[in-house]
């Protein structure tokens, strides 16, 4: 099944354990409609480059999926109804990578003051 | 630039050819999440800087491109920087 990578942000004033759910939310999504999660990581808590509908600042989550392309479409539905995502993007990939993201090793290197957390749930987590 | 030997025939500009960063063997992926290389490839003020200049090939341009666009969608990187950036931006 083609891989996605989805990546969004959610609105500054949600408390971790809210993202939390909210990633959980989508994730069951995805596994209802027959994708598998492979990975799932929180950026935490950014400063965004620019203002989007007056927030400075937003969660960022990452998701990658293995799945059919209508359970990534069901999910981008539920992403733009769901008000406390601001933004969403999803991208296809061509091979999905198990270590972690730039934005993980970026964080993790160098210790800036940005509250982090890292869940990397494994695929037989998952599966 | 180094001393380098003195041409017989006056050339109006350098002419080391500059290889593409992105096609070598051990080249950087491309990505959108990776901001610190794609800062690179933006000037000061947050525009992409022609591929003329950064030496980069057609197709590595074309992919460049796409993953600042999704990184400013994506509010990683500023659609435009004003002046007072904190100065960290590539010196073209």
């Amino acid at each position: 099944m083609p891989y996605y990578e989805t990546v969004f942000i959610a609105r500054q004033d949600l408390t971790e354990a809210q993202v939390k759910d909210l990633t959980e939310q989508f994730s069951k999504i995805i596994t209802d409609n027959g994708g598998k999660i492979h990975k799932t990581e929180n950026w935490g808590l950014r400063m965004l480059a620019y203002r989007i509908n007056k927030s400075r600042k937003g969660h960022y989550v990452l998701i990658e999926v293995d799945a059919p392309s209508d359970a990534v479409i069901e999910l981008e539905r539920v992403m733009r109804l769901n008000e406390d995502v601001i933004r969403s993007l999803t991208i296809r990939q061509n091979q999905l990578s198990d270590e972690p993201s730039i934005m993980v090793e970026k964080a993790s290197d160098k210790d800036d003051n940005k509250k982090f957390k890292y869940s990397k749930e494994k695929k037989e987590e998952a599966a | 630039m180094g001393v380098t030997d003195a041409p017989t025939v006056r050339r109006p500009f350098f002419r080391r050819k500059k290889t593409c960063p992105f096609s070598g063997s051990n080249a950087p992926k491309i990505d959108w999440k990776n901001t610190r290389l794609l800062s690179r490839y933006i000037s000061e003020r947050g525009k992409m800087i022609p591929s003329r200049i950064t030496a980069v090939s057609q197709k590595k341009q074309r992919e460049l491109a796409k993953a600042i666009k999704n990184a400013r969608y994506m509010a990683l990187m500023p659609y435009v920087s004003n002046e007072i950036d904190t100065g960290r931006g590539s010196r073209r």
